[in-house]
């Protein structure tokens, strides 16, 4: 049973913070592609802009890794 | 680094100015600055004269023809075709004006007069079909001379209209009409409707209350309906394609007899312009002018010399002290080692750094193919991206954004296959089925010691950024200097603080740097102010972001040891090592981009925050117009 929870729990911690970086990623990304429709020399700024969400989820698959090989 | 400047005046009599602004323009070293004009003193800016004026926004008018002529012409200027041969007389851009206005008036006119033959064929094609069905009713047509006929098309699918209008035309006008019918290749019926002329008046109002539109016949081949029409189309149709040819063979012609002459020219207006823009940005005397602005201090010696044997003791060169100037007001220029150079285009991404502080250059020519391995860290993709570099390397042109590109990826080519050895890959998991063994440990198997890994050399970037804040903002800023110092202290503290706390330094430290931590926060509130400690915790934030590395690395190998376990999970082995390429590439272009992006991304928001200081401006030695090279 203790098995199964450490794995349910590392499974959120990577699945919750994966579904707001999804949501944040989409948001940033609409307007990201409507700022590069304007002004195309933004899209390096639109690239890492849409990589900053990231963080979440890979701090998620730390946290993840960290209940799993502890 | 960013090169030293210094600011320089040049004095001399007013009568000279012209003569001196033509030799700074041949040095190209000064960036002009307007010297400041204090109220009641005798020093004044200098302004364009009336006839100087006039000659602005002539040579403007020049410039935009030679412009539009030259983009008709589809001619592109480059550095080598506007080379100078000395400044050109007056009767010269005399020559050049009207030429401009010649070329760019017939250039536009063939422009013209291509788009409307191209506009015309169009039509033509678009009655085409038309033609071909109606050609034999059109034949009927003209056999009634008292009749009028009218041409329709119907959808195929409203084909049960037409049996409907015969009716209607029975019903309104007896038996004086004929109905031709022809169906189309696009899938609509032609009609061709010949009433008698006295009825003609009737049958218009029922194609009216039934919406039925008439094909129209175009107005410069009218006069007629479309029996007369059509032929005069066709001849015309004919006659399209020598008209437009011989319109391009005259464009060709002037491009081939002007073209060079109208580069030149572009570049002898624009040098001018300069020369008269570089005007208000002179003061005067009654007697005598004075012109400021920086120039790099390792060429201060050479803008001196040339003024001293071309004007002798006429001309004045005297450097500002540094204590007069505002070094945010300093142009800025980068210069690095030729090894460096390429990823100034990734710190080009953001606004130039203020004169007086830190270029990052070095730091991200290091860091930058040093994370890019670690997050990839496979010999065999290392040796493919090295030959992708060599590639790219060979066949671009020096100076172009593919030749930077080229050369960045070298070093991060070279970083992916140390780290490659370190954690023993190749293709994944085919080097340690081959015998080769990780010389640090097995990404695969060592998720914590590579959380660690990336961890450290979080702490390592953001200490470097800021200890480089440190540095940069000591001499201007020294109360903001110290609070930096005071929050670097504070982060040094955590981090030992909590080693301590998970027994990799002994316990004993645990206090000392709960003690310190308690004795730094008030200094750190009073120097910072009160969001100090959001800062330092958005700091701590910032080293563990770099477990990007980690995850990122992770999923590169996981996703090459799935790629290599194909080959064996299909039955038939040639397939499998087909899909095992597939996802090789796949993970191969994964790794291309996910790395960059996200190696970037630390750089530029982790490390940049804590030191970059954007907003200088670029150094623009007043000199010779060039054209800007091409991309790449």
């Amino acid at each position: 049973m203790e098995a199964v929870l450490i794995t349910l729990a590392a499974a959120l911690a990577v699945a919750v913070p994966a579904l707001a970086t999804a949501w944040a990623q989409s948001r940033i990304g609409t307007a990201a592609a409507a700022a590069l429709a304007e002004k195309p020399e933004l899209r390096t700024t639109a690239i890492l802009m849409i990589a900053i969400p990231e963080t979440m989820v890979i701090l998620g698959f730390v946290v993840a890794a960290a209940i799993l090989f502890r | 680094m960013i090169i030293a400047m210094s600011k320089v005046r040049v004095l001399g009599p007013r009568e000279r100015l012209t003569e001196v602004l033509r030799t700074l323009q041949d040095l190209t070293l000064l960036h002009l600055a307007p010297p400041e004009v204090s109220p009641g003193a005798p020093l004044g800016r200098a302004s364009l004269g009336t006839s100087q004026e006039r000659e602005r926004r002539h040579l403007q008018q020049v410039l935009a023809d030679i412009d539009a002529g030259l983009h008709e012409l589809h001619l592109r200027p480059t550095p080598a075709a506007v080379a100078q041969s000395g400044a050109p007389a007056a009767a010269a851009f005399v020559r050049w004006a009207r030429l401009a206005w010649r070329v760019r008036r017939e250039v536009e006119r063939l422009r013209l007069q291509i788009v409307a033959l191209e506009e015309e064929k169009a039509l033509i094609l678009k009655y085409q079909q038309f033609f071909s069905a109606f050609r034999a009713l059109l034949e009927a047509e003209t056999h009634w001379p008292n009749a009028t006929a009218y041409h329709v098309l119907v959808r195929g699918s409203d084909a049960g209209a037409i049996p409907k209008l015969r009716a209607s035309l029975a019903a309104a006008i007896g038996a004086d009409f004929e109905v031709y019918t022809q169906p189309l290749a696009s899938g609509e019926i032609a009609l061709l409707i010949v009433v008698a002329a006295p009825a003609a008046r009737r049958v218009e109002q029922l194609l009216a209350q039934a919406q039925v539109q008439e094909i129209p016949v175009p107005a410069q081949y009218g006069g007629g309906g479309l029996a007369q029409a059509i032929p005069r189309m066709l001849e015309r149709l004919g006659q399209i394609p020598s008209a437009r040819d011989q319109a391009v063979r005259r464009q060709q012609q002037l491009a081939r007899e002007h073209g060079a002459e109208l580069i030149r020219a572009r570049a002898a207006v624009h040098d001018r312009l300069r020369e008269l823009e570089a005007v208000p940005l002179t003061g005067v005397t009654p007697h005598a002018f004075v012109l400021e602005g920086w120039v790099p201090t390792r060429s201060r010696r050479t803008l001196e010399d040339r003024l001293a044997a071309q004007y002798g003791e006429a001309v004045a060169v005297e450097e500002i002290s540094i204590e007069e100037w505002a070094s945010e007001a300093a142009p800025v220029v980068l210069s690095n080692p030729r090894l460096l150079r390429p990823f100034e285009t990734l710190v080009g991404v953001f606004p130039l750094p203020h004169y007086g502080t830190i270029d990052p250059t070095p730091f991200v020519a290091v860091f930058f193919p040093a994370f890019f391995g670690l997050m990839v860290g496979d010999i065999g993709y290392g040796l493919v991206l090295a030959l992708i570099g060599l590639a790219l390397h060979h066949w671009s042109r020096p100076g172009t954004l593919l030749r930077t590109v080229s050369e960045i990826i070298g070093p991060c080519a070279l970083f992916t296959i140390i780290a490659g050895f370190l954690f023993g890959e190749f293709f994944g998991d085919v080097g340690s089925r081959l015998g080769l063994k990780p010389l640090a440990f097995d990404r695969h198997e060592a998720m914590i010691p590579f959380l660690l890994l990336a961890v450290s050399l979080g702490v390592v970037h953001i200490l470097l950024g800021m200890s480089l804040g440190i540095a940069s903002t000591i001499r201007r800023h020294p109360r903001e200097a110290l609070g930096r110092g005071v929050s670097t202290i504070m982060v040094v503290l955590v981090i030992l603080a909590l080693l301590a706390a998970v027994n990799v330094l002994p316990k004993s430290f645990f206090t000392p740097m709960v003690i310190g931590l308690l004795i730094a926060f008030p200094a750190l509130i009073v120097l910072e102010g009160i969001v100090a400690p959001i800062e330092l915790l958005s700091t701590l934030g910032n080293i563990l972001s770099y477990a990007r590395i980690m995850a990122l690395g992770i999923a590169s190998v996981m996703l090459a040891v799935v790629a290599n376990k194909m080959v064996g999970a299909i039955g038939s082995l040639a397939v499998g090592v087909v899909f095992a390429l597939l996802f090789h590439l796949v993970n191969f272009a994964i790794a291309l981009f996910s790395p960059t992006v996200h190696a970037l991304r630390l750089h530029y928001v982790e490390f940049f925050g804590k030191f970059y200081s954007p907003g200088g401006v670029r150094y623009q030695p007043f000199g010779h117009w060039t054209p800007a090279r091409p991309a790449a």
